[in-house]
């Protein structure tokens, strides 16, 4: 495949994620952050986002797997979740965040299960295109300097 | 740095993604350009979040110190360090950002702070207000906020 057809690919793909709710505004903002300083911005923050992601719901999971949770514990990780999801533009994970907030606020420990629950699914969806997302970069850098 | 545009029959379709890139990146990230070299402190726990924070400022000239809890905060303040501008997160580990920033205040430091939450309601945003900061926004940080800020620390 050429280089602009590439391109062209990887725009698209972006876009399907913003049609989906997927992603939001919030990401062409960070798109617009890189640049010939910056040239791999976007996979550096990607790559740190999903680390502390799944770090902290490993350890929501942990959490309430106890029998006494401790709520306020629970809402300081989930406070984290929801603002790097924000930050990173990540629209249905944060909304996902939104949920299990409102079950720990609510203490009802069922209701945090069945949010989970929901913020993993949406988690998982979004590795899974942030990596398609990055593979087609990635090969339009190697195309691109091939080509020098 | 200014392209250099080519005419329009001859624009091959990368000049034409390169360009759209650039219009799309000024369309998305305000330009101002600063007179005054402005400094900030971004204090974050969350290392995503504190990235871009720290980048976004950087993107407009701003230099930038981050640390990731209100007791460092406290004592990059104490040490001496000005900034005109600090950012912090409500929920901080160590010492939380509500505490930090009455700290700081009672230091006799002035300068602009924002308060920045990932989930905020009214409570929370008066209490923020209340322990100090001067603008309290739901996160993530972006343009639409920090623009007029920086204009008003550069005093355009």
């Amino acid at each position: 495949m050429d280089l602009a057809a590439l391109k062209t690919q990887l725009k698209n793909f972006v876009q399907s994620m913003f049609e989906e709710g997927v992603l939001d505004n919030q990401f062409s903002q960070i798109q617009a952050l890189q640049d010939s300083t910056n040239p791999n911005f976007v996979e550096e923050v990607i790559t740190l986002f999903c680390n502390d992601a799944e770090r902290i719901i490993n350890e929501i999971n942990r959490n309430l797997g106890y029998q006494n949770v401790d709520f306020s514990n629970l809402d300081s990780y989930v406070h984290q979740l929801k603002g790097s999801s924000s930050s990173i533009g990540a629209n249905r994970l944060k909304l996902a965040c939104a949920n299990l907030r409102q079950a720990s606020d609510e203490r009802n420990k069922e209701g945090c299960l069945q949010a989970l629950q929901l913020i993993t699914c949406e988690y998982c969806l979004l590795r899974r295109k942030f990596q398609a997302l990055l593979h087609l970069e990635r090969s339009i850098v190697e195309l691109e300097t091939n080509q020098k | 740095m200014t392209p250099t545009l080519p005419s329009g029959d001859q624009a091959s379709d990368q000049d034409n993604w390169d360009n759209g890139r650039l219009a799309h990146k000024r369309q998305l990230l305000t330009e101002i350009i600063l007179r005054n070299r402005l400094t900030a402190l971004v204090v974050d726990g969350d290392t995503t979040c504190r990235v871009l924070e720290q980048l976004l400022l950087h993107s407009y000239g701003v230099q930038t110190q981050g640390v990731d809890n209100g007791r460092d905060a406290i004592a990059l303040i104490a040490s001496g360090v000005k900034f005109n501008l600090i950012i912090i997160d409500m929920i901080l580990s160590v010492l939380n950002g509500l505490e930090a920033t009455r700290q700081i205040r009672d230091m006799g430091v002035h300068c602009k702070m924002l308060g920045v939450t990932a989930c905020s309601g009214e409570s929370e945003r008066q209490a923020f207000l209340a322990a100090g900061v001067d603008v309290f926004i739901e996160k993530p940080l972006d343009p639409e906020h920090l623009v007029p800020i920086l204009r008003e620390l550069d005093g355009q």
